[in-house]
């Protein structure tokens, strides 16, 4: 516990929580949902068009869109390590918290489940036949996973400000 | 220039403005000529996007009169009662327009059944927003005589008063709405990204950018739960959205819908994009950037907690 205390009064973690400025923790805080809007809706969007929503976006096209969804995950990573770094001591006692961070994880092994599905089997050169072959029922179902995952990380996420009371403002 | 003197300069929209769509889609109907019932339906949906604006800058306005002797509150509740009426059915028939105009030009069984629900819509949008500019001209206005022939009983809430009571007397509803405005953003998010960069020239060998106009329906999904939730939170504690920059987001969103507007009229989907094109598409991303902005800002920069 003494470690986490130390952690937390870190001169680091007293300037993101105390400071008066908005690059302080509202920025981190901004950070943290644009990154959001870049993991969940990209692949929200991915997991709708696998369940029939606009059958003319070729699936194999989302495989170039992968690289930002990844970029918001790792913007979320970091600046959500921050979040907690600054809150520590009450986060790791707060059941919601553990309840996000599988959530995430769940999300996360779901998504390379599901390329593993779509992209796996057909060899690279065979490109086109990606979406000439009907999708599989076992995606669609990875796809309704998903979309529940990162639904329960979002409602797990936003409810720490409420289960709990981690900080001052959220 | 202050949210409250919007309220003055943009209250003719959604009465006047939304008015000559009425009369462009109804002669448009009579005479059969489809350019002006595309032109009606793009009207209402600019008047419904500019309505939102209007609407939360009333909020400014009651604030600033809230003090001034002879200015009678119950009558400014009645307004804002009949105005959240004529806003929620002015944002329907927004939402049918757009829909109107997105299956513009393709073979859809629905077009006809869309253009019957709009026009009743719009009918029944523009009685109600005429009643609710009647009593918002009465609040100000003596010389109308306006003010006596409303009926006012102060000891009964009024509907946003009632509807603004209810959310804190549940205490799941704010964090709810909550969450689904995350989901809303989320959706809408991903949706503009895709679109945009793609437009940007992202993934170009593998996306058609005739493709694209399939992902909106899910861009305006997200918007609408958006609108819903977000009007929970203002109708439930109104006087955190307030001031000039809560008004910079609304108007970001107006900014959101003529950008849409740009690519569903003119230059369509099409490859070989323009370097204006291209500058539309990216202040979309910017656009859309700054109202997730303004609104994680409101804490800090807004009056909102």
């Amino acid at each position: 516990m003494d470690f986490l205390v130390r952690i937390e009064e870190s001169g680091f973690c007293q300037w993101v929580r105390e400071a008066d400025s908005l690059l302080a923790f509202p920025g981190i805080l901004l950070l943290h949902t644009i990154g959001m809007g870049l993991v969940v809706g990209i692949n929200a969007t991915f997991d709708l068009r696998i369940l029939g929503f606009a059958p003319s976006v070729r699936l194999r096209a989302f495989q170039r869109f992968f690289p930002i969804m990844w970029m918001g995950f790792w913007i979320n990573a970091i600046t959500g390590t921050i979040l907690l770094a600054v809150n520590i001591t009450k986060l790791t006692r707060n059941p919601d918290f553990y309840v996000k961070l599988a959530f995430i994880a769940l999300a996360v092994i779901n998504v390379q489940l599901l390329k593993g599905q779509l992209f796996g089997q057909i060899p690279t050169s065979d490109e086109a036949a990606r979406d000439e072959t009907p999708l599989s029922t076992k995606a669609k179902i990875l796809a309704v996973t998903s979309l529940i995952f990162w639904l329960g990380a979002i409602l797990s996420g936003r409810l720490l400000a409420y289960v709990g009371r981690s900080s001052g403002v959220f | 220039m202050n949210p409250a003197h919007m309220h003055l300069l943009l209250n003719h929209v959604p009465t006047i403005g939304f008015a000559i769509g009425l009369v462009l889609f109804g002669t448009a109907l009579l005479l059969k000529r489809s350019d002006l019932r595309r032109a009606g339906l793009v009207i209402f949906f600019l008047a419904a996007a500019v309505t939102i604006a209007t609407y939360v800058s009333g909020n400014d306005a009651r604030e600033a009169l809230k003090e001034t002797p002879d200015i009678s509150d119950p009558l400014m509740q009645a307004h804002e009662s009949a105005a959240l009426v004529a806003f929620a059915f002015m944002q329907i028939t927004g939402f049918f327009s757009w829909i109107g105009l997105w299956i513009w030009g393709r073979p859809s069984r629905f077009a006809r059944w869309n253009t019957g629900i709009v026009l009743g819509l719009s009918i029944l949008t523009f009685v109600l927003m005429a009643r609710a500019s009647y009593m918002g001209g009465a609040i100000r206005h003596p010389e109308t005589g306006a003010a006596q022939t409303i009926p006012l009983d102060p000891s009964v809430p009024t509907l946003a008063r009632s509807w603004g009571l209810l959310v804190p007397e549940h205490s799941w509803i704010w964090p709810a709405c909550e969450t689904i405005h995350f989901v809303g953003l989320c959706l809408l998010f991903g949706v503009v990204l895709i679109v945009n960069l793609r437009l940007l020239g992202v993934g170009k060998t593998v996306l058609s950018v005739a493709a694209l106009p399939q992902l909106l329906p899910l861009g305006m999904l997200g918007f609408s739960l958006n609108l819903v939730t977000g009007m929970m939170f203002f109708v439930a504690t109104p006087e955190q959205y307030t001031g000039s920059f809560f008004f910079l987001k609304m108007a970001l969103i107006v900014a959101g819908a003529l950008n849409l507007l740009y690519f569903m009229l003119w230059k369509g989907y099409e490859e070989g994009a323009g370097i204006w094109t291209k500058f539309i598409a990216a202040s979309a991303i910017a656009i859309w950037m700054a109202v997730v902005f303004c609104g994680h800002m409101l804490p800090w920069l807004g009056n909102s907690f």
